[in-house]
């Protein structure tokens, strides 16, 4: 079980609004905490890794549970 | 007969073939002959790719599925006002049809193929912008507003019907009566229209919507 501060459920939601509240959490974030998200689309996984790579927010890490996506995303300084 | 092509480079040209099929006559207008006679093979070459006309139409649709838009642009670039993502999606998704207007054509013939799958399949390109719409009204509209979910669901439905119709007349048509409309300039156009429709009166989206990548 990996340490987050929030968690972001964004099951049987389409891009961009997976990415959108991400965006939206993380801004109410402070730096080095830890947002972890769910997410049911696909295309939810090459999204939060460009997401990441355009915000330089960290992926930590990107997995598979029980038929959903789980993002664990640490918001840079 | 066409000279003799490597094993993937043939598959590749028979997908493309069918693609260009599929888009002008619908999955029912097209049989495998018509391939193998586009592509200039026998039909039993064709069969040694594809064991059905079926699985072929799956495999132009998957190909199709992997151009998926991502609007992840749209969400970074242009702000997080409702009406700029929106904006920036739209811009998205009238390039990705710009490129290749046979994803629209399939998408009208699926209509009335009556193939489930297919329909899904493209119900989930527009979810994007339902999800998104109907999402971001949800939070906007005041709780006690009447029909509120009438209202939702038609400002949902509104959108994808602007959109596709103006796709359609821009690509489709034999004339193109937009033809001396900027791409960028319709997307901002429409977005802004809509907004209007619903109330929202933004007589300038901010600059980051539209700005050309």
């Amino acid at each position: 079980m990996s340490d987050f501060d929030q968690e972001l459920d964004a099951s049987g939601l389409n891009c961009p609004l997976p990415i959108l509240r991400a965006k939206k959490a993380i801004a109410g974030m402070d730096a080095g905490q830890t947002l972890r998200i769910i997410a049911t689309d696909p295309g939810s996984v090459k999204d939060f890794e460009a997401f990441c790579k355009q915000t330089g927010n960290e992926l930590v890490s990107s997995g598979e549970e029980g038929g959903k996506f789980t993002f664990l995303i640490k918001k840079a300084a | 007969m066409s000279s003799r092509l490597p094993g993937p480079q043939r598959r590749d040209s028979i997908v493309q073939a069918a693609s260009g099929l599929f888009a002008e006559r619908g999955y029912h207008g097209v049989s495998i002959d018509d391939i193998a006679r586009e592509v200039d093979v026998s039909p039993a070459i064709l069969y040694r790719h594809f064991s059905s006309k079926k699985e072929l139409y799956d495999t132009v649709l998957m190909a199709l599925a992997c151009q998926r838009e991502s609007y992840v642009d749209a969400v970074i670039n242009s702000g997080t006002s409702f009406e700029d993502v929106l904006a920036g999606m739209t811009r998205i998704y009238i390039n990705s049809i710009a490129e290749n207007p046979d994803l629209l054509r399939i998408e009208l013939q699926s209509l009335l193929d009556g193939n489930s799958a297919t329909r899904e399949f493209f119900e989930n390109r527009w979810k994007s912008f339902a999800d998104y719409i109907e999402f971001s009204l949800n939070e906007m509209l005041p709780y006690d507003q009447e029909n509120r979910e009438v209202t939702i669901l038609s400002a949902s439905l509104m959108f994808q019907g602007i959109l596709r119709e103006a796709l359609v007349q821009k690509f489709l048509q034999p004339h193109d009566r937009l033809e001396d409309v900027d791409l960028e300039e319709l997307s901002v156009e429409l977005v802004r229209l809509f907004l209007r429709g619903l109330g929202i009166n933004k007589s300038r989206l901010s600059r980051k919507a539209v700005i050309k990548e």
